[in-house]
């Protein structure tokens, strides 16, 4: 009995000399954690349920969203437990709140980027992106900054505001992409049968499109041989693979048919004959 | 080789040959196609069971697409006419494990080359798996393990003629049917403009008796959606 006695003296203890009391806190404390726990779990069934039927992305938004309203929800549930007479406060919040205030100016700035990033959608989870100097794969968008995996693997983590503000280049933003080679074949090769080899080596290839077709012309009669430019459209999640297998196909398929790709070369004319040539010739006189 | 087997099955022709094998309590599933590299699995299961049938074809060499597209010689429609032609499409064979109401694919494989489109601009429109049919007035003959056969109405709501020279499928909602002799499915084609249409599958065998083959994609989206293949940027 006296325990019970002191613990409700206790929960019943103004705090900084306001009505709020210590039990009040308490309750406070249980709703926001029982809020945070309940979002939690929420999130996590709902993530096992939908993470086959849903983008990644969308996904994530929509989870988010579940997680942040459940959140407030206990926030605005908890409230009416600290409502009090917080007048003794207010000075010294005032104080706080301007220091809060020039404190948050770039979580805020980070917050609002991190709103409007998710409304404009310029990059997604998943998607091969560009931003500012950094490219990678985005692993993660959050209210406040985006995670990007670099292609060697690091973590590299950009402020919402600067993925705003910076130059966005996404590589997956649209389905398909072109990609070129320029492939040399000699003057004496005939360009035609070449142009036919590729041709039929971009047939065979499941993710050389069929629409929009690849273009193979003569780009240029150039100083070694002649320049044929092989332009191909491929999805755009598969397209580095392609590109780096494809050409390695074209070159053996042209060296099967006896076409082959030119060295460097310059022919040099001479005024007079050279005098290598004749010191060479001295020694089969006198013999 | 379509089916449902239990874990002695074992399929061999002249190109490929696959089944289980039994290593003590472990079943190993193989799978060898002529010139291809040989797949191997292990599967823990006693009672279980394996189902071999068609399936979407967007699976190969890997997923990069949810449509197909169907090529095919133009066709002229006259106003608000309706009439059904057969296309051939190609399939891809999917291996299945089946035990207490779940399944899990296991191996999905072709006899038929690959090839992808891009139907539309590449920043509305969409990547699919492309392929050319001949316009049949009746069921043709074709291999199943290859190809199934396509029974499309085509619809042309329009006061006006039309071209009509392919047609975009949305892998999402086909419902493909079986036999020994043949793979089917049913669509209708409705126009609604001389550049848009709309395609859906009707959940119907084109030969009494087949079996309907397991949706790959059924259970990976949201089944209130109804998935309609939408035609928005022409018709040829």
């Amino acid at each position: 009995m006296v325990i019970l006695e002191r613990l409700q003296e206790l929960l019943q203890t103004p705090l900084f000399g306001t009505s709020l009391s210590v039990g009040n806190l308490l309750w406070l404390v249980v709703i926001l954690a029982l809020s945070v726990i309940l979002a939690r779990l929420t999130v996590t069934n709902l993530r096992r349920a939908l993470e086959n039927r849903m983008s990644k992305n969308e996904l994530e938004i929509l989870l988010k969203l579940i997680y942040f309203t459940i959140v407030i929800l206990g926030v605005v549930i908890a409230l009416p437990n600290i409502i009090a007479d917080l007048s003794g406060l207010l000075v010294a919040g005032g104080i706080l709140g301007i220091i809060i205030g020039f404190a948050s100016q770039s979580v805020v700035s980070n917050f609002v980027s991190g709103l409007f990033l998710m409304v404009e959608q310029p990059v997604k989870i998943g998607d091969n992106v560009n931003v500012g100097s950094i490219s990678g794969n985005v692993e993660d968008i959050s209210i406040l900054s985006t995670t990007v995996r670099t292609y060697d693997g690091v973590f590299v983590r950009i402020p919402n505001e600067k993925v705003f503000n910076s130059d966005i280049t996404n590589y997956w933003a649209n389905v398909a992409r072109r990609f070129d080679y320029a492939v040399g074949i000699r003057y004496q090769d005939d360009a035609g049968k070449a142009i036919g080899i590729i041709k039929n080596v971009l047939k065979d290839h499941p993710f050389v499109l069929q629409r929009p077709s690849p273009t193979v012309f003569v780009e240029e009669l150039g100083d070694n041989g002649v320049n044929i430019t092989v332009k191909i459209w491929s999805p755009a999640r598969v397209w580095w693979d392609v590109k780096i297998e494809l050409l390695w196909k074209i070159k053996v398929a042209l060296e099967a048919e006896g076409i082959e790709i030119p060295f460097p070369q310059r022919t040099v004319w001479f005024p007079e004959p050279l005098k290598m040539e004749e010191r060479q010739k001295v020694p089969h006189e006198k013999g | 080789m379509f089916g449902r087997h239990d874990y002695s099955f074992q399929y061999s022709s002249d190109c490929i040959s696959f089944g289980i094998e039994r290593d003590g309590d472990i079943h190993r599933y193989f799978r060898k196609i002529e010139g291809g590299v040989k797949v191997e699995k292990s599967v823990i299961s006693q009672r279980g069971k394996i189902v071999v049938c068609p399936i979407e074809p967007v699976n190969l060499p890997e997923k990069v697409a949810t449509y197909m597209e169907i090529d095919f010689d133009p066709l002229f429609l006259e106003p608000f006419s309706k009439t059904t032609i057969y296309l051939t499409f190609p399939i891809e064979i999917g291996v299945f494990v089946v035990a207490k109401k779940d399944i899990k694919p296991l191996d999905v494989f072709s006899f038929i080359p690959q090839k992808y489109s891009l139907y539309g601009p590449s920043n509305g429109g969409v990547i699919s798996r492309w392929a050319y049919s001949p316009v049949y007035a009746a069921i043709p003959e074709v291999n199943p393990f290859e190809c199934g056969v396509m029974q499309l109405t085509l619809h042309n709501t329009t006061r006006e003629w039309v071209e009509v020279a392919r047609a975009l499928f949305e892998a999402y909602s086909m419902k493909i049917y079986y036999s020994d002799e043949l793979v089917s499915m049913s669509a209708i084609m409705r126009i609604l403009s001389s550049k848009t249409a709309e395609t859906e599958f009707f959940k119907e065998p084109l030969v009494e008796g087949m079996k309907k083959a397991i949706e790959f994609y059924l259970g990976r989206d949201i089944p209130v959606v109804k998935h309609n293949g939408m035609m928005e940027w022409g018709l040829v």
